[in-house]
């Protein structure tokens, strides 16, 4: 072994920064690609970050990850694991590939604007790191799926998904393209590092890594668990950059940077993580609720670390953001599973009931609020009023999170508002102010329902709308266990 | 029994991603590597925000705009075929191999064995590098962003990794070479950037380099840094350091120097004649456009050329500057000639 220990030389090799004379300092980093937020060179270049790594350690340590996956998925291929899953958590996946593994490798995107837009040299070698581990998680969880194309077609949209216009997928392009691939270094840095990798992809590589290995999905959970390895480490270009901004009298400008994206991410993560943790995994596999996952993952965990850098919580918190862990994916899921042919996996009711039993315990009230819409469509189906449990029409849909408006299903009127004559839908207050806080990132965007208002989807029917959304006959969404869910709870009833 | 069950799984089509247009089955690489640019071209803005936020309006501009353009980039393949797996499998290898040359040479306390004269040569003009490295390493992390297909963009990340690789392996033996010789300066982060930043023999690169940072097209970017300043930092910080590390005695110095041209110098110049053949294949008017870019940037090339050429003459055994400058032109010449411009 080469005697210096990496801490002998690593300072000498991270301190490439120099102020340039050739060329402007605001040309070499263009505020759009690189907002200072005011903060002059020289004062970035103290970034220091936490997790110190060389280039030799990195290819030792991801080549002997990236061994250990793949001789998983190899192994696993010659059984019949994926066969013997369960249908509801065969949605879930199928619904994480379509929405994960393309934007991660757009995150790599974000992580090369960091490499090349941060400003300090420290910062674009962490970054250069994270771009190398966002094309990994994009390639490596492609792979995944590609290699269960013969099983089943809708993992087809694992790789289709994000050249369509389908719902779910510009909802999350939209939070997505907002937080990385078109955004600047300095609030990529806090918005995609700090705000939601510190955060939120905990509760979806491990959260969900710990369902999949109690429902027996070994490669799953090998596969997003180890990627969670990487995200861990890459998360950490966020906190220097919050502290430099501090530092600088800049506080106010982070907090709110945390605010619009810590909403856009949760809005989200209540459709993807929330459905698949509560309703499609297994009943006997749960290890915990997805408001069980939020209050330890996210309101205890993440947020004890916020508060430690002396941020404060966002405004919304208690008025807004806790009430929703309460009701949010409950009513996603119910919208999901009744526009069903809208999406690429087939949704599981997830209401037998033992399951209903578990959702109340849960979230009491549940049953009420929820349950008695469950029981009209239960009563529909076994009258065969199939017809009755599909939709006619397209809901309203949110112009932030892009998800379809919910809000009335707890007693809350949907936020009709206008911007420079436009007329605007928002699902909330958060909502409408995440918008109104930066109308130049959006006041031009189209949701898919002001689309078809604009006649650009023909025919405008619930047909056109498919075609539309790229929706083809044998991807279509149905119900995962082809009611099954019901007849047990009708038996359960007599 | 046996023949039966091969014939059952041969009879059973593989599937593919159903944006595979071609009749034969992708290999890994390509599954993994096609199409994953959904936003290039992507109407009416490439990113699902306003068509005039500021990074849609710079990729339309400096992407899509590009006179550098074709009607399918994702027809480009890397000729080493990089996965990340495949990527750093290799690097892997090749940082042992790293490891184990530095290691066989601690041994030998080969530090301590350098003569002055080459000490001081390396604290002037040689260690001050890890500078336009990193900003190497920006660029590459530049035209990776903006490229339009993900079978470009790769291996831009991976040139990317590739500078940052030799970037630290110059800061350790900055370090090593302090301690060894009680000479701190040699390592010393405010010294290196005050030569780099002021020495005359540096100037003509940093201008290069700090130019060429905001070079914003993509396809001027990609010729800028792979037609220009490449083959001319190659030359003189692989090749003709190699060199005269030989020649003093520092073979540490040199293997490893063979080692970055032998690989990573290799994987950038396969791709980059990759490329321009490329898009020189599609559109034979590109080689036109990829010439005037070539010799817009010409004469800021040759100057840095000049100064670093100055610089490494002034190394104990070195040829005249003259001699060192007109092989680092004929380099650049000759990268330029077998990409066929």
């Amino acid at each position: 072994m080469p005697k210096l220990q990496r801490r002998d030389y690593y300072d000498t090799a991270r301190d490439m920064n120099w102020a340039f004379s050739y060329v402007n300092e605001d040309e070499v980093f263009p505020e759009e690609l690189s907002k200072s937020f005011g903060i002059k060179g020289d004062e970035w270049w103290g970034w220091d970050e936490p997790y110190k790594l060389t280039y030799r350690e990195y290819v030792h340590n991801q080549a002997g990850k990236d061994d250990g996956i793949y001789s998983i998925r190899s192994t696993i291929a010659r059984s019949n694991l994926y066969d013997n899953l369960d249908v509801g958590w065969k949605s879930a996946i199928k619904a994480h590939y379509g929405a994960i593994p393309v934007p991660e490798y757009f995150a790599s995107i974000g992580e090369a604007r960091m490499a090349r837009f941060g400003r300090a040299a420290a910062w674009r070698n962490m970054a250069t790191f994270g771009t190398l581990d966002e094309c990994r998680h994009g390639q490596a969880q492609i792979y995944f799926p590609y290699c269960l194309l013969g099983k089943d077609p809708q993992f087809d949209w694992a790789h289709k998904a994000m050249h369509t216009n389908e719902w779910g997928v510009i909802a999350a392009r939209s939070l997505f393209d907002d937080m990385f691939t078109a955004n600047d270094a300095v609030s990529t840095a806090i918005q995609l590092t700090f705000t939601f990798e510190t955060g939120f992809t905990n509760l979806q590589f491990l959260g969900m890594a710990s369902d999949a290995l109690h429902v027996g999905d070994i490669e799953f959970g090998a596969l997003i668990s180890s990627i969670q390895t990487d995200e861990a480490r890459h998360s950490q270009q966020g906190e220097p950059t919050l502290r430099i901004m501090i530092q600088n009298g800049k506080k106010a400008e982070a907090q709110k940077l945390v605010d619009q994206m810590f909403w856009r991410s949760w809005k989200l993560f209540a459709l993807l993580t929330g459905i698949s943790m509560d309703y499609y995994t297994p009943l006997e596999s749960r290890t915990m609720s997805f408001k069980e996952f939020m209050q330890d993952w996210i309101c205890r965990q993440f947020m004890d670390q916020f508060k430690d850098l002396g941020m404060d919580l966002p405004w919304y918190w208690e008025k807004h953001f806790l009430p929703e862990l309460d009701w949010v994916h409950h009513a996603y899921h119910l919208g999901v599973w009744f526009w069903r042919p809208t999406v690429w996996w087939n949704p599981d009711a997830g209401v037998s009931a033992a399951e209903r039993d578990w959702l109340e315990q849960k979230y009491p009230g549940w049953n009420a609020r929820f349950g008695k819409l469950w029981d009209v469509i239960a009563d529909n189906v076994r009258a065969g009023r199939i017809g009755k449990t599909y939709p006619a029409t397209l809901p309203i849909v949110c112009n932030c999170c892009h998800i379809p408006i919910c809000s009335p299903s707890v007693g809350q009127a949907p936020r009709i508002t206008s911007h420079n004559g436009r007329k605007l839908s928002f699902c909330c207050e958060v909502c409408e102010w995440v918008w109104k806080s930066q109308p130049e990132r959006y006041d031009t965007h189209l949701s898919v329902v002001d689309r078809f208002l604009a006649g650009q989807i023909q025919p405008p029917n619930l047909e056109g709308a498919l075609q539309y959304m790229g929706i083809t006959p044998e991807v279509a969404g149905n119900d995962a266990e082809g009611y099954a869910w019901n007849r047990m709870a009708s038996l359960a009833a007599e | 029994m046996t023949a039966m069950t091969a014939k059952a799984t041969a009879r059973k089509q593989k599937k593919t991603w159903s944006l595979w247009t071609e009749r034969r089955l992708p290999s890994e690489y390509e599954a993994v590597t096609y199409k994953f640019h959904s936003h290039f071209r992507r109407a009416p803005a490439p990113f699902e925000l306003s068509e005039g936020w500021s990074i849609n309006q710079f990729y339309l501009k400096n992407r899509e705009g590009s006179k550098f353009a074709l009607d399918d980039w994702e027809g480009y393949r890397d000729p080493r075929a990089y996965t990340y797996r495949r990527y750093v499998e290799d690097q892997r290898d090749r940082e042992v191999y790293c490891d184990n040359l530095i290691d066989e040479f601690e041994r030998l306390d080969s530090y301590r064995k350098l003569s002055r004269p080459w000490l001081d040569f390396l604290g002037r003009h040689y260690l001050p590098v890890r500078f336009p490295g990193h900003a190497m390493q920006m660029s590459a992390a530049y035209v990776a962003q903006m490229a339009p297909a993900a079978f470009v963009t790769n291996t831009f990340y991976f040139q990317m990794g590739n500078e940052m690789r030799r970037v630290q392996r110059q800061a350790y033996l900055a370090k090593a070479l302090a301690l060894d010789n009680g000479r701190a300066e040699l390592a010393d982060s405010d010294a290196a950037r005050g030569l780099w930043t002021q020495a005359p023999q540096w100037q003509g690169l940093r201008e290069l380099i700090e130019k060429q940072l905001i070079a914003f097209d993509w396809g001027e970017a990609f010729v800028s840094r792979n037609l220009v300043v490449r083959p001319i930092f190659d030359h003189v910080f692989n090749a003709e350091i190699a060199g005269l590390a030989k020649a003093n005695g520092d073979d540490l110095l040199s293997l490893l120097h063979d080692d970055f041209r032998n690989y990573d110098e290799a994987y950038a110049v396969e791709n980059t004649k990759a490329l321009v053949s490329y898009a020189t294949g599609k559109v034979a008017s590109h080689a036109g456009l990829l010439r005037d870019w070539i010799g817009k940037w010409a004469p800021l090339g040759e100057r840095a050329a000049r100064g670093l050429s100055e610089a490494l003459a002034t190394a104990p055994g070195a040829d005249s500057a003259e001699a060192l400058f007109q092989r680092t032109m004929a380099a650049q010449a000759k990268l330029v000639a077998d990409c066929g411009l």
